[in-house]
């Protein structure tokens, strides 16, 4: 294009082929670690107490609930749930409300 | 206490075959956790207190706050129906959660933490332990 003066104008393109710069291309993001439900064992509670609590409160089926609750048993503490932090926090906090000890931890 | 305490109904609701001795145990029970809720120096105000996260100095305040109201709500709900003949499934879950409360916060209280000294514990103590945990055992199949 040459205008009346003789000058060449500088046009800017209305579109760009050349996209590299509008997507990062660094290992920038971002990945939330989970956080973990962990029910600890103690030597009083009733094993089936453990099973209609976590069926209760999670839903799981009978034969995941029984699985959970001989992890605790055996293991002295099993995870019972990971996922978001505001999650775990209140399923932690209903599991406490049910007289189970349990805390929360994040993802190493 | 032999027979069934507690039996599940085909209406779904849960017939409470307690004596006056286990509504007394039951009762008492609610009661102490009412109280332990509200009072910092209860014995058992430690175990209603347990640390949600353990690597925070202090836990989210409205978490704790939670935890505080549900289980004083549940306790009162379960001192208010301890002489009932039936209770729904929401009620047998409110005396399920409460009684295993009074459970574990006994065996904390008393520093009862492994089945060794579960077992070396006094007759009393024992003997508490093992109704409540009959309660729970017969509670927990009606649910």
């Amino acid at each position: 294009m040459v205008c009346d003066t003789g000058v060449v104008a500088s046009v800017k393109p209305l579109r760009t082929t050349e996209t590299e710069s509008d997507v990062s291309t660094s290992d920038s993001v971002r990945t939330e670690k989970s956080w973990r439900v962990v029910v600890w064992n103690d030597p009083v509670t009733p094993m089936a107490v453990v099973v209609v609590i976590f069926r209760k409160i999670f839903g799981y089926s009978n034969n995941k609930c029984t699985q959970l609750m001989l992890a605790v048993h055996h293991e002295g503490r099993a995870l019972v749930w990971s996922g978001a932090r505001d999650r775990a926090e209140s399923y932690c906090v209903k599991l406490q409300v049910a007289g189970l000890q349990s805390t929360i931890e994040q993802d190493q | 206490m032999a027979g069934k305490l507690f039996v599940r109904r085909r209406d779904g609701r849960i017939e409470v075959r307690l004596n006056e001795f286990g509504r007394s145990v039951a009762r008492e029970a609610f009661r102490n956790v009412v109280a332990a809720e509200h009072d910092p120096t209860h014995e058992w105000h430690v175990s209603l207190t347990s640390p949600i996260d353990p690597s925070l100095d202090s836990d989210n305040p409205i978490s704790m706050l939670t935890r505080q109201n549900e289980t004083a709500t549940n306790a009162e709900l379960a001192a208010l129906t301890i002489d009932e003949d039936f209770l729904t499934q929401n009620e047998a879950w409110i005396w399920l959660t409460t009684l295993q409360i009074a459970l574990r916060s006994t065996a904390q209280a008393k520093g009862l933490l492994s089945d060794e000294q579960l077992a070396a514990s006094e007759p009393e103590v024992l003997d508490y332990i093992r109704t409540l945990q009959q309660f729970l055992f017969q509670l927990a199949d009606c649910l």
